[in-house]
């Protein structure tokens, strides 16, 4: 316990011909048996803190180094990345491309085998055990799911019995119980196996409910290193660097945002129950006329009533789709995939489904459901093997999906796959130059300022960042000005504060688009931008309705595989009179005041 | 015949290409011949590659036809591979037969030809029949025993590996065209201006692929890095540890006597009968 793990002292490293070097004077312990996560806004320095630790800085990327890193007390110095990588477990954010070997059990083995271990198949089978994959071992690489694969990458790490794994966003990519699984099994690791664990994370809930202590990166500088809850209730101070704490203790800070009351602040949603509860209880005491009983509303049973204005305009709604003349049509949709073995995956069975023009439908479920599949039969990209899509009563089965590229246009997961010219401005225009549209170049500008890429407009789109790429890839499908616009996980792989920003771009799409559907296990999204969520599990719709009805089902969300939001969760522990969706809401709700609680649930 | 054109070409999907071309590489330790071992099938093949081009005697040869479809049907080799081999060797013979009537032969002049389809048979199908017991794997490491770089051994694994995954992102940047591009309005004449549409398609889609797999790559070749690749590249012992599961078994040595024998029981047969076939 006293002597550290690892050690950086004064380290600084610049990317040669860089005027700002990447780490300033970053000195660092980790503690045998910690689990830390690392923070920082992007271009932080986070992964290139990581790198140091196994050599790859300054060994694989050349640049001017300075300072000393030891590794179990001693010194790094002329080691190589393969010596120093004997203790250090290495995780990739796309841990696809660490995978090189074609079955689970030759790759978990790679790591023992290279460094001539003789026991390198007992290695191989324990690491497969520790992470739950034991029955796939014989399994081929590309017939894995992305969650597996990544359980695979985290096993190939373990095979060496390492000291310390450094995991580059463990859950990026996973459906919330996925993510869960995923810690849980960090948690085993740390706990019972006595593994150091280093994680770059966003998501503050994670961070809060599974690490011990946490580091902040600041502009290539290591601003402090706390227990995690003395980190997480520096509000102001993450949030000014665009990191977003829970949203318990955003709420708690939001109530009451003095210095003093910072220790207390909430980070679970068990902790948040005893919080506001107190909380109410000091408000009532002190101002019985204005408090809001919770007791009262639990009394009555149905929590989420809505209020008269919000009910009439659903009704009014719901008669004038009735009305309407649906947009897609699809019934008795069948699909199923051959495998490599010859036989038929079912991937859809039976679906029936109407969408209308003005919708903003949301597509739930977990990984594997079959969200991506029945949005590429709406396209025309995939032929179902049974049952019939309409769209603006064209038949869709079987058509070319050029001819169906002016009604419905669809945004990949990885924009990466949408990137066929070399400028942000060409990738735009690509669509309208095929058809010779008059009012191109009109059009393309109208797009670039739309997404807020007019500076941009010259790049490469491949060089962007996440976020960049993401806002392109939609400027791509607007610019079709499509009646239905699909878009497939549009928030994966997008840190919190470019997440939040997603939903004024998805605003954005208003008015080029008539109908949105976006494929989703990204809860806070659907919270604040959809109209209608249509739950799926296992090929079927399993629930089709508004925010209200969905989401007062705690049970529906998890036989979907999905996770309630922290503000969902907390409305109903604290028996609020609606699921909040957004802080503002939960923040008046649980603040108890009336006037603002009635204003915002007619919203 | 377009719409026959067409029908097939509706059932040949990257999908269907993919599924294919992995079962072909991978599904083969299931056979007889896929549990042999990788060094001994390799030098059993070098034979049967070389030896039917010194061989003229159409006994022999026919004799090693028939053992080389035995072991195709023993390693249950996919119907496309053979289809497409046939088509090969067929249009090869038809557009060579048609050659010699053009300068004033006859039917006679199908006999020489048909020597020479002989071996070039042999040879095929034995390739067919190794590399389609061998998985990339065992291939890789049986060339790796018989002293091949391993360098080069690793990355024809990690090709076949990489490949389902270039496959699908293939897939979808040329769907990312199609999507965003137009068909020619008219076909044209013999469906010219969509064919042609088509393949330049084809070939532009291959330059975000390339690019997007460079960048895939740093991640890889870094992942190597962490995992030991350099370390085992330059000690020995790790090669002999990797391949130390290669055996000969029974099965191995009954495989390599058998074939022996035949071989040696043709060339008298052979050289008795020379004119067997015709």
């Amino acid at each position: 316990m006293d002597k550290p793990l690892l050690e950086l002292s004064n380290v600084s490293f610049t990317y040669p011909g860089a005027e700002q070097p990447v780490l300033q004077e970053v000195s660092f312990t980790l503690q045998q048996g910690d689990f830390v996560a690392v923070i920082g806004s992007n271009g932080s320095g986070k992964s290139t803190l990581c790198k140091c630790f196994n050599g790859l800085i300054p060994h694989y990327y050349t640049g001017d180094f300075e300072g000393e890193l030891k590794l179990l007390g001693e010194s790094a110095e002329g080691k190589r990345v393969s010596e120093l990588s004997r203790h250090i477990g290495y995780v990739y954010q796309d841990f696809e491309n660490q995978l090189v070997r074609p079955t689970v059990l030759d790759d978990v083995c790679f790591t023992p085998l290279n460094y001539g271990l003789a026991d390198y198949r007992e290695r191989g089978q324990r690491a497969l055990e520790l992470t739950g994959l034991s029955g796939l071992s014989r399994e081929f690489i590309w017939q894995l799911s992305g969650g597996q694969k990544h359980l695979l990458a985290l096993a190939g790490a373990l095979a060496m019995d390492p000291d310390i794994l450094v995991i580059d966003e463990p859950v990026a990519q996973l459906d919330p119980q996925h993510a869960r699984q995923i810690y849980e099994i960090l948690r085993r690791l740390n706990e019972h196996h006595g593994k150091t664990i280093v994680v770059i994370e966003h998501h503050a809930e994670f961070i809060a409910e599974y690490c011990r202590s946490v580091v902040l990166m600041d502009g290539g500088r290591l601003r402090w290193q706390k227990p995690v809850r003395e980190a997480l209730t520096s509000v102001e101070e993450l949030l000014a660097l665009g990191i977003y704490p829970p949203d318990v203790t955003r709420a708690a800070w939001l109530l009451q945002p003095d210095r003093q009351a910072a220790g207390n602040y909430p980070l679970s949603c068990e902790e948040g129950r005893a919080w506001f509860g107190r909380r109410t209880a000091a408000v009532n005491a002190a101002d019985p006329a204005n408090a809001w009983s919770f007791a009262a509303a639990s009394s009555d049973g149905a929590p989420a009533v809505p209020t008269g204005a919000a009910a009439r305009a659903a009704t009014e709604a719901a008669v004038n789709l009735s009305a309407a003349e649906p947009i897609v049509r699809m019934e008795q949709i069948r699909l199923s995939y051959r495998t490599i073995h010859k036989t038929l995956q079912p991937v859809l069975s039976g679906v029936n489904l109407e969408l209308y023009a003005g919708e903003r439908v949301a597509l739930i479920g977990n990984n594997g459901a079959g969200k991506s599949s029945l949005m590429k039969l709406i396209a025309g990209i995939t032929v179902p093997t049974g049952g019939t899509v309409q769209v603006k009563d064209i038949t869709v089965n079987g058509l070319p999906p050029e001819r169906l590229s002016d009604i419905v246009s669809y945004v990949f997961q990885n924009p990466e796959d949408m990137f066929i010219d070399d400028s942000v401005r060409g990738e735009i225009a690509y669509y309208l130059k095929a058809r010779k549209l008059a009012d191109m170049d009109a059009r393309v500008e109208e797009m670039l300022q739309a997404f807020r890429l007019q500076e941009l407009a010259e790049r490469d789109a491949r060089l962007l960042s996440g976020g960049q790429q993401r806002r392109v890839s939609l400027a791509i499908g607007a610019a079709v000005r499509p009646a239905v616009m699909l878009l497939d996980e549009p928030t994966a792989n997008l840190d919190i504060s470019t997440k939040q920003e997603m939903t004024r771009v998805l605003e954005a799409l208003r008015g080029h688009v008539e109908t949105v559907v976006i494929a989703t296990h990204d809860m806070a999204l659907v919270a604040e931008w959809a109209s209608r969520i249509i739950v799926m599990s296992e090929g079927r719709i399993i629930a089709d309705g508004d925010k209200e009805a969905i989401f007062s089902d705690g049970q529906l969300l998890r036989r979907a595989g999905l996770a309630e939001t922290q503000l969902m969760e907390m409305s109903r522990l604290l028996n609020l009179p609606q699921i909040c969706s957004s802080l503002k809401e939960f923040t008046a709700a649980a603040g108890g005041r009336k006037g603002e609680l009635v204003h915002g649930g007619s919203r | 015949m377009v719409e026959a054109v067409k029908r097939a070409l509706g059932k040949i999907s990257v999908e269907h290409i993919k599924l294919e071309l992995l079962g072909t590489a991978y599904n083969s330790s299931s056979t007889f011949l896929g549990r042999l071992d990788p060094r001994m099938l390799l030098i059993w093949y070098l034979f049967f590659a070389i030896t039917p081009w010194f061989v003229y005697n159409r006994t022999i040869l026919l004799g090693m036809f028939i053992f080389m479809v035995v072991t195709t049907v023993l390693s249950k080799v996919s119907p496309y591979i053979v289809f497409i081999l046939c088509l090969g060797l067929v249009s090869q013979i038809g557009w060579m037969f048609l050659l010699s009537l053009f300068f004033g032969g006859g039917a006679e002049s199908l006999l020489p030809m048909l020597t020479l389809t002989l071996k070039l048979s042999v040879i095929s199908l034995a390739s067919i029949t190794v590399f389609s017991s061998l998985d990339p794997e065992r291939l890789s490491d049986g060339l790796s025993a018989l002293g091949v770089p391993d360098a080069f051994a690793f990355s024809l694994s990690y090709g076949y590996r990489i490949l389902p995954t270039l496959l699908e992102e293939f897939h979808q940047i040329l769907l990312s065209f199609r999507l965003r591009g137009q068909r020619p309005a008219k076909h044209g004449f013999l469906y010219l201006r969509t064919a042609a549409y088509y393949l330049r398609i084809l070939v532009l889609v291959f330059y975000p692929l390339m690019l997007n797999t460079a960048k895939r790559s740093r991640t890889t070749v870094e992942a190597l890095e962490t995992r030991g690749y350099t370390y085992a590249v330059n000690n020995p012992k790790v090669k002999k540890l990797r391949l130390s599961y290669l055996a000969m078994q029974r099965r191995d040595w009954l495989f390599v006597a058998f074939s022996a024998v035949y071989i040696s029981l043709l060339f008298p047969l052979g050289a008795s009968f020379p004119n067997l076939l015709y």
